[in-house]
């Protein structure tokens, strides 16, 4: 029997990085997959990054993780948003070749030791609830760790109309036995939903009706490691917008939508609406704008990004050619929204693993989330974590002011969803302290630790913080001035002489004609800037975590009676037993628990302290 | 939790007394004590309170059951005949019965964990059964009913929503709408100006209880230690006949008209070497400057002694008493006020004037509807320092993001007062304020 350190069952964004965290570790792997042509394919739309998102691919980057480099290799437009906000929440966004993204994905993996199986997992090999293998339709596979990257594809259904076929994405089988195995199981599950737009072949339609929006010049970089020699050929997205004839069209036929007709049960998410659901619920608004985004280099296909739809064919049909610009257009696939199954991840540790079954681990979309970068950042996190269990190191564990990443797992892990997950820079509430820019100084020397970064990465990321330091000290602190010259243009005389750093720290400041930096200088002097900016901020929200911190780490005895804590409620009691939270900290986050239920604990707790010293 | 019992009266002969008992099976002890089977809550009975068949008094007895009582357990109260006979029997009869005597803001601890009660509604009840003038009592009262709470929330919302806003521009800035149009920075100036007039509203119940500093003052022998033991009814400062009798500041609570003051009395000012009185001489003067009110105590018009000590008080009023009218003719042109701390004489009028300052004077307190605390003063100055930052960010174009962080501050400055939990609902609030998502 064929016997590896862990197993990786699924091939998407998860899968890939969960797989390549685990050879990063030095550990054998496998990755069992349906399809293992399909390996990295970019389900929705083809893009990485964007707003909360870009911050988690620049900290799977931080360490060591493929998603930022597979994005280089395949981009063909990037560009920053919110570049008029500050620094922590400015976002790169990059519309990628599909098919270059992929080849880029499956090329980083080859050169790995991680080996590809072709093959669709129907079961575990289970002793005494610990997961120890897997079997596929054909063989069975021994294994220490399992992690399970399934996608949308347990279960999953398409609905287009009235017309329901299974399958994970269009193409692709569903994956059936499996889900029915989880069932049994007994892990908690439900459905959620999600959709997809038509495709349009790009020569039917008029670019030149629509807003052309070119890519950013110069063209930056994903990753923060060595970038590839060059950039792919950069191509722009236009924009057009929904008129009020295609609401029109899309109210009288709304009663054929699956998801108007009752059909699927799952939710979906609020902020990827389908067409449907945006005509309905802002009946004022008869607009709406849509992306229309390249598919890839040479290919003749577009992803019209905002109309995303479960309407019949015909009518998804009448409405696209009711659009600006895409009045003749020839559509390839039409859209269509599946419903999956997912599995509640308040049943996962901070580590991933599952605290129903020993050994196995759940990463990516099936543990409610949804979009690449958040099933990338899951994979890596399990990734690691299987590895540093099978070596006997502690849990790889990221904090929320640490890393979107250490957000995402939290929030899932502690909360559970109520449809599917998507980051936001709004749920970082340390989001001054989570800049995409800063990833490196957050995580690379914590990555290293447990040896999962290139040692050349990390060298050069030491030298470029000396140098930095070192810019800083000779540039910002020596160098003094005695005037400056403000936003308006003024000149003002100070009555001393005071040093670059601090005069940055005056809101009334031109920060530009304060000093000029050298050419190779000059992002170094941004950083300055923006430190220095936040410092204030970030000195409080440092006051805060540390405040927090004192009181979540306080220790809950673990033979603590909660049945004896006078008023709480019989429903805060039950979960306290059931989920036994280690700390403070722990128990506040338990649903329910209210900060009167927590006074209550620490008053118990004190009690008991007074007693046990009185004794 | 175990059955606890209050006089909820105070303990003095009077027309009736109050015992309140609650805890878990205190019920159970009603048809023993008051001879009555399965009565119906919240009724008014009267009844007769016996221990072991002695009867005690006839009374009246209302019954809460859980979670429809004040602390949300059992609980029921008693009303009795206020006399302190009548009380010690019933104290003896709870205690024999294994009730334990509730400690002080025992009921309201109990309400709070019973979640009855928010941590802000449970400090000023505190306050409430503290506060001894019937104002305080009026004022807490306010905050205590929810006024308060109702109000944060208000204003808590309010940030929320602008909030929205702020962070919809961010999170969405890739949607092609416009989140914040210039009424932003005006919806932010106007909660700022409400927020302003509301804490305007507010008193520091220290301030309030406090502040009402009164200050004896005058040359020694006028009668200043005597007329402070007249204000207070009975005799704390030591007088004597001898001039510097009163060395240290001596101080106490009165009550008159409802109104709670703190009283002063000081060392007579004079030229001397005596140590002791020179340091009580010091802390006279320090008084002084810091009182609400100085009274002035002297026997005869002298006008440039009397400006001598006006001088010292900088920012309290200062009135001018004449003492000892019994023995002196009494010179209404020139004093505030005429008395005669021997015969009691004129002492009417002297606590009218007092009263009747301190009504003019709080002006600004005459409006007040919420009687807050230190924690709160402290926080709603952080709530306003944070809105005022935001707003000068918005108007001044700074980064968005660090607007946003002030705003966020605000809110939960404002949570925090509330004890709530800082639940994040913002995304939730952003999707159904916008159309949002491709
Ligand atoms: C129709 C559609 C619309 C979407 N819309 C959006 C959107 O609007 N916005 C957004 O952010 N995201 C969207 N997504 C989600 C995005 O594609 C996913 O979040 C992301 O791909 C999830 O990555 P994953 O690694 O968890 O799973 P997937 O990328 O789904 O990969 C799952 C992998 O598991 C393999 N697999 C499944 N079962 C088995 C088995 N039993 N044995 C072996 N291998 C198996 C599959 O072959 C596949 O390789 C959409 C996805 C779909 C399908
Ligand atoms: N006849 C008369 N004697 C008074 C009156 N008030 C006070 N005295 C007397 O005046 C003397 C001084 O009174 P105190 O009250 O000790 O005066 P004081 O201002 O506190 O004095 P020092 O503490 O020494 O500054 C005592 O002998 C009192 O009995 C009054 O209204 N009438
Ligand atoms: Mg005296």
């Amino acid at each position: 029997m064929d016997k590896f350190d862990v197993i990786v069952v699924g091939g998407g964004h998860a899968g890939a990085e969960a797989a390549f965290a685990v050879s990063r570790s030095g550990l054998s792997c496998a990755l069992i997959t349906m399809d293992q042509t399909k390996i990295g394919q970019m389900s929705c739309n083809p893009a990485i990054g964007g707003l909360g998102k870009s911050h988690i691919v620049r900290e799977i980057d931080a360490m060591g993780g493929l998603m930022g480099r597979a994005t280089d290799l395949s981009g063909i437009q990037y560009r920053t948003l919110n570049t008029r906000k500050g620094d922590a929440v400015q976002a790169l966004r990059v519309q990628c070749d599909r098919d270059l993204y992929k080849k880029a994905v499956q090329k980083i993996l080859k050169e790995t030791n991680i080996k590809i199986i072709q093959d669709e997992v129907v079961d575990f090999l289970l002793t005494n609830k610990k997961a120890q293998g897997v079997i596929t339709k054909s063989k069975t596979y021994k294994s220490k760790k399992i992690i399970l990257t399934t996608g949308t594809f347990l279960n999953g259904k398409m609905y287009t109309g009235n017309i329901i076929k299974t399958g994970g994405r269009i193409g692709d089988e569903s994956s059936i036995p499996l889900s029915k195995r989880l069932y049994s199981l007994n892990l908690p599950m439900g459905r959620l939903k999600t959709g997809t737009p038509a495709r349009i072949k790009l020569s039917s339609i008029n670019l030149l009706d629509m807003e052309e929006q070119p890519g950013e010049k110069p063209t930056p970089w994903m990753s923060l490691a060595s970038p590839p020699k060059k950039h792919q050929k950069q191509l722009s997205c236009y924009i057009t917008r929904t008129n009020k004839k295609t609401h029109e069209i899309i109210n009288k036929n709304i009663h054929l939508s699956a998801m108007y007709s009752g059909e699927i049960k799952g939710i979906g998410p609020r902020y990827c609406p389908s067409i449907e659901d945006k005509v309905r619920k802002f009946q004022d608004k008869n607009s709406h704008q849509i992306f229309i985004e390249p598919e890839g280099i040479n290919k003749d296909l577009v992803y019209p990004n905002g109309i995303s739809t479960s309407l019949p064919k015909k009518a998804q049909q009448e409405f696209i050619f009711s659009i600006k610009g895409l009045e003749r257009s020839i559509i390839t696939e039409y859209g269509y929204a599946v419903e999956y199954d997912f599995v509640d991840p308040r049943t996962l540790k901070q580590n991933l693993e599952t605290k129903y079954l020993e050994n196995l681990y759940l990463a990516g979309q099936i543990n409610g989330t949804t979009g690449y970068e958040e099933a990338a950042a899951q994979g890596l996190m399990a990734g690691i974590n299987a590895s540093n269990s099978i070596k006997k190191l502690k849990d790889f564990v990221l904090e929320r002011s640490e890393a979107y990443i250490g957000v995402l797992i939290n929030d899932l892990t502690s909360h559970g969803i109520t449809e599917p997950y998507r980051m936001f820079t709004s749920r970082a509430e340390h989001r001054l302290l989570l800049s995409q820019n800063n990833a490196e100084q957050r995580l690379i020397l914590k990555a290293n630790e447990i040896g999962i970064v290139k040692k050349e990465r990390v060298d050069k990321y030491l030298s470029n913080e000396k140098e930095y330091k070192k810019f800083y000290t000779n540039n910002l602190v020596k160098l003094k001035k005695d005037f400056f010259i403000d936003k308006n243009g003024a000149k003002i005389r100070l009555q001393e002489k005071r040093s670059i750093s601090s005069l940055l720290s005056r809101n009334d400041v031109d920060e530009k004609k304060l000093f000029k930096p050298n050419k190779k200088d000059t992002k170094l002097y941004q950083r300055a800037i923006t430190e220095i900016k936040y410092s204030g901020y970030i000195k409080k929200q440092i006051r805060e975590i540390n405040k927090t911190k004192k009181q979540n780490n306080k220790q809950i005895p673990t033979n603590i009676k909660y049945e004896e804590i006078h008023g709480l409620s019989n429903e805060v009691k039950e979960k306290l037993i059931k989920t036994q939270p280690q700390t403070i900290g722990a128990a506040s986050q338990i649903e329910g628990v209210t900060p009167a239920a927590i006074n209550l604990i620490l008053i118990h707790l004190k009690k008991k302290e007074l007693v046990s010293q009185n004794a | 939790m175990s059955v606890v019992y209050a006089l909820a009266t105070p303990a003095v002969k009077s027309a009736i007394c109050i015992f309140r008992v609650s805890g878990e099976g205190c019920h159970d002890y009603i048809s023993e004590i008051f001879g009555l089977d399965s009565p119906q809550p919240r009724r008014f009975l009267l009844c007769d309170l016996k221990n072991n068949e002695t009867f005690i008094d006839r009374v009246g007895l209302i019954l809460f059951k859980g979670p429809e009582s004040y602390t949300g357990e059992d609980s029921f109260e008693v009303y009795a005949h206020g006399s302190l006979g009548v009380m010690s029997l019933i104290v003896d009869l709870f205690d024999s019965k294994g009730f334990d005597q509730a400690s002080p803001g025992e009921f309201t601890k109990r309400a709070f964990i019973n979640d009855k009660i928010n941590l802000n509604e449970a400090e000023s009840l505190s306050d409430f059964i503290e506060s001894a003038s019937s104002r305080e009592v009026f004022l807490s009262g306010a905050s205590l009913f929810g006024d308060l709470s109702k109000k944060l929330s208000d204003f808590s919302e309010r940030i929320n929503s602008l909030r929205v806003r702020v962070e919809a521009e961010i999170d969405f800035s890739d949607e092609g709408q416009d989140f914040m149009d210039g009424s932003l920075s005006n919806d932010l100036s106007l909660l700022i100006e409400d927020f302003g007039s509301f804490v305007s509203l507010c008193i520091n119940k220290r301030e309030y209880s406090n502040n009402k500093n009164i200050v004896l003052v005058g040359p020694t022998n006028s009668g200043k230690s005597s007329i402070f033991n007249r204000l207070l009814g009975y005799e704390r400062a030591i007088v004597t006949d001898a001039h510097g009798t009163t060395r240290d500041m001596i101080s106490s609570e009165v009550f008159f008209q409802s109104n709670k003051f703190s009283i002063f009395d000081s060392a007579g000012i004079r030229e001397t070497e005596d140590v002791i009185e020179k340091k009580g001489i010091e802390t006279s003067i320090k008084k002084i400057s810091d009182a609400d009110l100085v009274l002035g105590v002297f026997e005869k018009k002298d006008a440039s002694l009397v400006s001598s000590f006006k001088k010292m008080c900088d920012k309290g009023s200062f009135f001018i008493i004449q003492n000892k009218i019994d023995i002196n003719s009494s010179d209404t042109s020139f004093f505030d006020c005429c008395v005669s701390a021997k015969t009691g004489e004129g002492f009417n009028s002297l606590k009218n004037l007092v009263v009747s300052f301190f009504e003019r004077n709080k002006k600004n307190n005459k409006n007040s509807q919420y009687l807050i605390r230190d924690r709160h003063v402290k926080l709603f100055n952080q709530v306003t320092k944070d809105l005022d930052i935001a707003l000068k960010g918005l108007n001044d174009s700074k980064s968005l993001e660090l607007v946003a962080e002030d705003l966020k501050n605000a809110r939960s400055g404002l949570d925090e007062i509330l004890g709530k939990k800082f639940s994040d609902s913002l995304l939730g609030d952003i999707f159904s304020s916008f159309c949002i998502g491709k």
